[in-house]
């Protein structure tokens, strides 16, 4: 089956390179029949991936170790989901899924649209074939899923750190996020290659945006939660390099989202937004660059591999491409109206926008940076997490602000005077909530009270919105469906909120404690204390567990163990965290283990207290609901663009 | 067999491929329907009234929820009606009735009395943004 599956991705790869070439010919000549035979062979090459992703799916459920891939990454004690994962496991199974979504949006992008924007379409197919070559090209020639051995009677097996529910659902959801911001970035292309950028490219993809920017933003939540419960070091994010790989192009898409309504309401920002777009595509790319190439060391990073290189020429020669494309197309870009005041709603998205690139191409710098002192001083210098949290207060904390303003301020112009008057209960409430704050004992951190009392600046705002609007119109459920973006958005911001106020409660608030035990010995911290009742090993299939057993008293009474699980294949360690989570409290008592031994029966313990982490996992929730408002079709809407566009088509 | 289902695979895209050109083996007009200068023109009129006319309905919904007062909401609205009247007339102009009457909501009236007489206008229903052509009505200037 190995063959068929080589042959599928050659097909995929002699498809791609007919859509580039041919799509490109039929835009620049205008043939129609060669355009339609461009665009099935854009079809075609999803139909094909999808059966190389088939064979090696159904490899992986049967354990067919003749296939190396399957070898390196699986083994018979895998449950077929954990199997399944692998997929994605691997380097060249994640490249695989990266073509496999890559054609099937675009397939389903361009045929979706392919009526009402038949003008536009023309040129994206050549722009997501340009794409799909380049994956599929390092799929047949650098690194093929469906190398071939003598099947040995086991494999190596996944990674045990993979081998967490989380990690079934967390890489594809990121993966339909990377892959998702093709989708407007080929429409931006097609725009500007056709030279029509008018806003029928924004109208297409808006959806498409949106729906990539939720998989990647819940995909990182995911991932945070995954940091938390299973790589066991008491935090859900790192600022690894990998992870910020994934953070910047949803940074740069959040910019997008908001600017792209300026574009709509007042035919400004054009320019911005195609340099927008493209950013988020680029570093979504150099993302998975990051991931592959091994060029950083992350937990999360593969090995070094050849892929590098090809990854890194792309991301140039793409880069170079949009740059040349926006410069070309400069005087179809010019905008249609001035910012008239400092102090309107199109303002205000403009400063988010600047913090938004600002804090994204911080991080960025903090992910060259390394790389940019060992080409040019030889050494690895690596940036910490306190160059991260500066950044994250001095660009944060402004943005959660803007938050609380910015859907207050009335389009084009504002008073003054009436914008103190609106501001005047949100402010109200956030002094009164500063100053509850400081009497109860949270003024002991400052980023802390100034990102709580912002939280309830924010928080008061939306809800006097809602109120506000519901008074207006009748009720929430007429406002909310009447106007989906707008109120999925405020239920967006909501959740931004609960991730802030999580963030701060867990970082600024936490309480940790380390301590030496043996049995019999305790340790309190934050209310609770841990004592050690005793250290033991199990064997279980494929693992020895080594654990230490606590018995908590004080704010909570029951047990918790904590250790690792040494597995035999693949033979590497996993370390296991107790985690009490407590919802009336709002905290979250994490125990580590880090040495236990089972000879001496001496333990080296962390305890850590989280107050309102579980707020971040939360937030995550509300987050999907805020997309999926924002998301949900709105039939009128639809009927009036159809009308709009429709002709287009005669 | 995989080298069979593999070669059937490839001669399925060769088929598929090459599909238009075998339905169509001559044809006297291959070239690409592109929208000309005058589609181009009317996409930018109804994008400039779908534009004008959500400001508007932004901003009554906004006057009205008490989020804009009365002072600014005089303002404002002067330039924003201005504007999707503009949009609507050049569309009627162009087009006639049928063009504009479609989906284009009940514009509310001035406020009155105007702005420099000092008692501030009445809010008005926020309307609909886009009632059926039935329903609508252009404003006469």
């Amino acid at each position: 089956m190995a063959d068929l599956g080589r042959a599928a991705l050659v097909v995929s790869l002699g498809l791609s390179v007919y859509a580039l070439v041919a799509g490109a010919t039929a835009a620049i000549t205008s043939r129609r029949r060669l355009a339609t035979s461009a665009r099935n062979a854009l079809f075609c090459c999803f139909g094909s991936t999808l059966i190389a992703a088939v064979v090696l799916a159904s490899a992986l459920v049967r354990h067919d170790f003749s296939f190396t891939y399957v070898a390196q990454h699986t083994n018979r004690t895998l449950t077929t989901p954990y199997a399944l994962s692998a997929f994605w496991g691997g380097q060249e199974g994640s490249l695989l899924l990266w073509l496999l979504v890559l054609t099937g949006y675009g397939s389903l992008a361009v045929a979706l649209n392919r009526k009402l924007l038949r003008d536009l379409t023309v040129w994206v197919v050549p722009v997501l074939a340009g794409i799909g070559t380049f994956f599929a090209f390092v799929l047949v020639a650098v690194a093929s899923p469906f190398g071939t051995q003598t099947a040995p009677l086991d494999g190596n097996g996944l990674t045990p750190s993979l081998q967490n529910p989380y990690m079934v659902a967390h890489p594809p959801m990121l993966y339909l996020g990377y892959v998702g911001l093709s989708i407007p970035f080929a429409f931006a292309a097609g725009a500007m290659l056709s030279g029509r950028t008018d806003e029928r490219w924004i109208v297409a993809t808006r959806r498409w945006t949106l729906a990539a920017w939720a998989f990647l933003g819940f995909g990182q939540l995911l991932g945070a939660h995954w940091a938390y419960v299973e790589v066991g070091w008491g935090g859900y994010y790192a600022w690894d390099p990998v992870e910020n790989a994934a953070l910047m192009p949803w940074l740069a898409a959040t910019a997008f989202l908001h600017s792209v309504m300026i574009q709509e309401r007042k035919g400004m920002l054009k320019v911005w937004n195609m340099v927008l777009v493209a950013l988020a595509f680029e570093l979504s790319v150099f993302g998975t660059f990051l991931t592959r190439s091994g060029v950083v060391n992350s937990i999360h990073s593969f090995s070094k591999s050849p892929i590098g290189s090809w990854f890194l020429a792309f991301v140039v020669i793409s880069t170079v491409f949009s740059l040349a494309l926006i410069m070309w197309r400069l005087p179809l870009l010019k905008a249609r109206t001035k910012l008239e005041s400092a102090l309107s709603r199109e303002a205000t998205f403009l400063y988010n926008n600047l913090l938004l690139v600002a804090l994204c191409l911080t991080v960025l710098w903090g992910v060259l940076f390394p790389i940019v002192t060992q080409v040019f001083k030889g050494e690895t210098r690596t940036i910490g997490r306190p160059y991260y949290d500066f950044f994250l207060r001095v660009f944060g904390l402004p943005l959660l602000l803007l938050m609380g303003i910015g859907p207050l301020i009335a389009w084009r112009k504002a008073s003054f005077r009436g914008l103190v008057k609106l501001l005047a209960w949100p402010i109200a409430v956030s002094i009164l909530c500063g100053v509850a704050l400081v009497l109860v004992g949270a003024g002991s951190s400052k980023p802390g009270l100034i990102a709580y009392t912002f939280s309830s600046f924010v928080l008061a705002t939306i809800v006097l919105e809602l109120v506000r609007g519901t008074r207006a119109v009748g009720s929430v459920f007429t406002l909310i469906s009447r106007n989906r973006r707008r109120y999925g958005g405020y239920v967006v911001h909501a959740a931004i909120v609960l991730l802030a106020i999580g963030i701060a409660g867990s970082s600024a608030y936490g309480t940790s404690t380390r301590a030496r035990l043996t049995p019999g010995q305790s340790v309190s911290v934050a209310g609770y204390t841990l004592s050690l009742r005793d250290v033991r090993r199990t064997q279980v299939p494929n693992a020895t567990e080594t654990r230490a057993v606590f018995d908590v008293g004080g704010r909570w009474h029951g047990t918790l163990a904590s250790g690792d699980n040494q597995y035999i294949f693949p033979p590497e360690p996993s370390r296991e965290v107790g985690i009490k989570t407590s919802w009336t409290r709002a905290e979250d008592l994490y125990v580590i283990a880090d040495d236990v031994n089972v000879k001496t029966h001496v333990v080296f313990v962390q305890v850590l207290v989280k107050p309102l982490v579980n707020l971040i996992w939360v937030a995550g929730i509300v987050f999907l609901l805020g997309a999926g408002i924002a998301l949900w079709p709105d039939a009128r809407e639809q009927r009036r663009l159809v009308t709009r566009l429709a002709p287009a088509q005669a | 067999m995989s080298i069979l289902l593999g070669l059937l695979l490839a001669a399925i895209a060769v088929l598929l491929v090459a599909l238009p050109f075998l339905r169509e083996p001559v044809t006297a007009d291959d070239r690409l329907e592109a929208p000309d200068a005058e589609e181009d023109r009317r996409r930018g009129l109804l994008e400039d009234r779908d534009r004008a006319l959500a400001a508007l309905k932004e901003l009554e919904l906004d006057h009205r929820a008490g989020k804009i007062d009365d002072a600014d909401y005089r303002e404002l609205i002067g330039p924003q009606r201005r504007e999707a009247a503009a949009a609507l007339r050049a569309l009627q102009r162009r087009y006639g009735n049928e063009m504009t009457a479609f989906e284009t909501p009940d514009l509310p009236p001035e406020p009155t009395p105007p702005p420099d007489e000092g008692s501030p206008p009445t809010p008005v229903p926020v309307p609909e943004p886009y009632p059926p052509p039935d329903e609508a009505t252009i404003p006469q200037e």
